[in-house]
This record gives C-alpha cells, structure tokens and sequence, in this order.
C-alpha cells in the first residue's frame, strides 16, 4: 500500500532515485566518527524547538497582563504542557552546547578552511542568532527572572559608540520595559529569527552537499 | 563478508528508524496532547446559580431570566450569561435554557402560542419545550430549578441534574 502511494509519487516527482543516490547512498570520506553527528544533532534540536514552540504558540499571549499567567496555565493546567515546556527548556540548552562542540569539531579537524570557509562564516552567523533566539526568548515568560535579565542584557548595547543609546532603546522600544518590550520580542523569538535561520541554514547544508565533508585527519 | 556488510547495514537502518519514531513519537505525542486536550479538559461546570428571589416571579407564566455566573476560562478568571424562561406553578418549576437546539441562538417567548420562537431560522417550540416546527433536532434544555430560602437556584448544567 505504502509502497504502491511512493511508486505513484515517483512517476510525477521523479525522486527515488536522487534520493537514494544523495541521501542513503551517499559517499563519506573512510574514518567518519560520532563527532560528525553534532551539527545534525543541533539541527535536530532546532526542529525539536520548533515543534514545541509552535505548540506552546497556542496558547502563549504576549502581553504583560496575560503572558505569566498563560506559561503558568502552559506549565501547571495543560495536558503534557510541562513535558513541551520543558523540552523547549532542555533544547535550547542543549542547543548552545552542541552549537560549540560542533564548531569545536570542525576547528580542530580544519574542516573551515578553502573551499569551506562561507560554511565557517554561516555558521558563526547562526550562533549569533541562535544567541539571539535565547536572549528574546528568555523575557517571553515575564517573571521577575526576565525582566531583570532582560533588563541587563539590553543594557550591554548602551556601551557601543554612538549608536549605543539608540540599540538599546530600539530592543526596548522606547525608554522602559514594558509591553513594547514583550511584544517586540515575540515577534523576533517566533516569526523573524526562525526565518533567517532557516535561509542560513539552507545555505549551510546546500554547501556541504555541493563540496561534501571535509576528510578528516 | 558480504553477509554481515548487509546484516550490519541493516541494523543500523533499522537502529535509526527506531531512535528517530522513538523522538518523533515522544515530542509529536507531547504536542498533539497539548494541543488537543483542552477539547476533551476544558468542560463547562454545571453549577447552582442564585437566579432571583422568588417574589420577583410572576406565577404560572414564563419570566425571562439573565443568569450571570463565574467561569474559569483558561488562565482568566470570566463570567458567562446566559438566558433562561422560568415558570412557576406551585410545587413545579420549569426552567427551560433560551438556547435554540438548532444553532444556539437565544429563542423569544411567543405570545400567541404560549411557546418560544427563534428569531434565527424560525424554528418552534411549545410552551413545555418541546420542538414543534423548523430546524431544531430537540427540545429546549430543561434546566433544574429549586426553590431555596425564597431564591430560585438553577443549575447551568446543560443537562437536567
């Protein structure tokens, strides 16, 4: 049944056999190891992040009076909406440290270098955003916890050089924290950084189909 | 050789399989319960509501009632309104809700035949409730009603209790 469905897919989209030649029978250098898996393993946690995110979107309102006491709802009143939270929670951190051992992995096997340095540049790239997913999303609960980091963090950009008044009061928007805050960093946590993510990322991994990865050591 | 190359191939295929169905069964289970539960969860009590003092009621004839009661809806703290057609005879209370059995609109009371008529799609019911012409499946929902202290309590179960 399944088969006879895939078979009369294939005959309108033709992709059995590229994906059979580009994903399952896909060349590897000899002497690949687990350390190879981490950047998969990051983007597993992105989809991860995604999935629960989208789930606590149905019921997260990003406003002051209501965004605390609907993560309390999310956390104590929904249906598995603990196990949800907690695996954004868990992704997220997780996240941060597979993002620095893979790099870690492809500094110390040189796996940068000619021709693979706009795959270096990317993902520095992604970091940053992914930093950036942390730092908005961490103020969505709006518990004194965010407020006060959220508090410190958009306070650092206030030392730039000129444009260091305006930085900080475009995150705020405005002179407090407040709802502008809250909504603003909403809009970034959920709609803009996933969008810029993904372009990078299908960058990022139309690169390494085009050049392949680097051999190891 | 060749045997094991395809054994281990295998196990590894499958191996994947297995830890891949195990996270998307995990998180898409944590997802779609969430996301699901409240159409099974999130069910509106039936409660006993102070409706009027009973010197307020006219007897023998339907009074139009607007019961206002407390109703946690999610993570606000809300109120629901809700009307219901009232006659007292003696020991008899009927309390019918106003809510059309058809799609939910709230039904008049009709002079002329002493029943109820809804202004939506002109379905009718007899002075007991009961479904005599147009759209709707079934009768009025009979409310229980008790007489307390001199107050009229009914209870917002859809059900009769």
């Amino acid at each position: 049944m399944f088969a006879r469905i895939v078979d009369a897919l294939d005959t309108r989209f033709t992709f059995k056999e590229s994906f059979q030649k580009n994903v399952l029978d896909h060349p590897v250098p000899p002497r690949v190891n687990f350390t190879f898996c981490f950047g998969g393993i990051t983007f597993l946690l992105y989809v991860l992040l995604a999935v629960t995110g989208i789930t606590m979107l149905f019921y997260y309102v990003p406003s002051v009076d209501h965004a605390f006491n609907t993560v309390e709802y999310i956390t104590f009143d929904l249906p598995a909406g603990n196990l949800v939270r907690a695996i954004h929670h868990w992704s997220a951190n997780l996240m941060i440290v597979f993002i620095f051992v893979h790099m870690l992995r492809v500094y110390v096997y040189g796996a940068y270098k000619n021709p693979r340095e706009l795959n270096w540049i990317t993902g520095v790239l992604l970091f940053g955003i992914v930093l950036g997913f942390g730092f908005t999303g961490y103020l969505l609960p709006w518990d004194q916890k965010a407020y006060w980091a959220t508090k410190v963090g958009v306070l650092m950009p206030e030392s730039l050089p000129i444009v260091g008044g305006f930085v900080t009061k475009f995150l705020m928007g405005g002179d407090n924290i407040g709802a502008l805050t809250l909504s603003r960093f909403f809009a970034l946590h959920v709609a803009v950084l996933p969008i810029i993510t993904v372009v990078f990322l299908v960058g990022h991994f139309l690169m390494i189909r085009r050049l392949g990865i680097a051999r190891p050591l | 050789m060749s045997d094991q190359g395809v054994s281990r191939r295998k196990f590894l295929i499958a191996g994947l399989g297995v830890i891949s169905g195990a996270i998307a069964l995990g998180v898409g289970g944590a997802a779609v319960t969430s996301i699901g539960a409240p159409a099974m969860t999130n069910k509106r009590e039936g409660k006993w509501v102070e409706a009027c003092n009973c010197t307020d009621l006219k007897a023998g004839e339907f009074n139009q009632l607007s019961i206002t009661y407390d109703a946690k809806d999610a993570w606000l703290d809300g109120k629901i309104k809700q009307l219901v057609y009232v006659k007292v005879a003696g020991d008899d209370i009927l309390a019918l809700s106003a809510t059309c059995a058809h799609l939910g609109c709230n039904v008049n009371y009709d002079e002329q035949t002493g029943g109820f008529k809804c202004p939506c799609h002109s379905g009718a019911y007899d002075a007991t409730g009961k479904n005599i012409s147009g759209p709707p499946p079934r009768p009025l929902t009979r409310l229980a009603a008790k007489i307390e202290d001199g107050k009229l309590k009914i209870n917002t179960a859809t059900k009769e209790a």
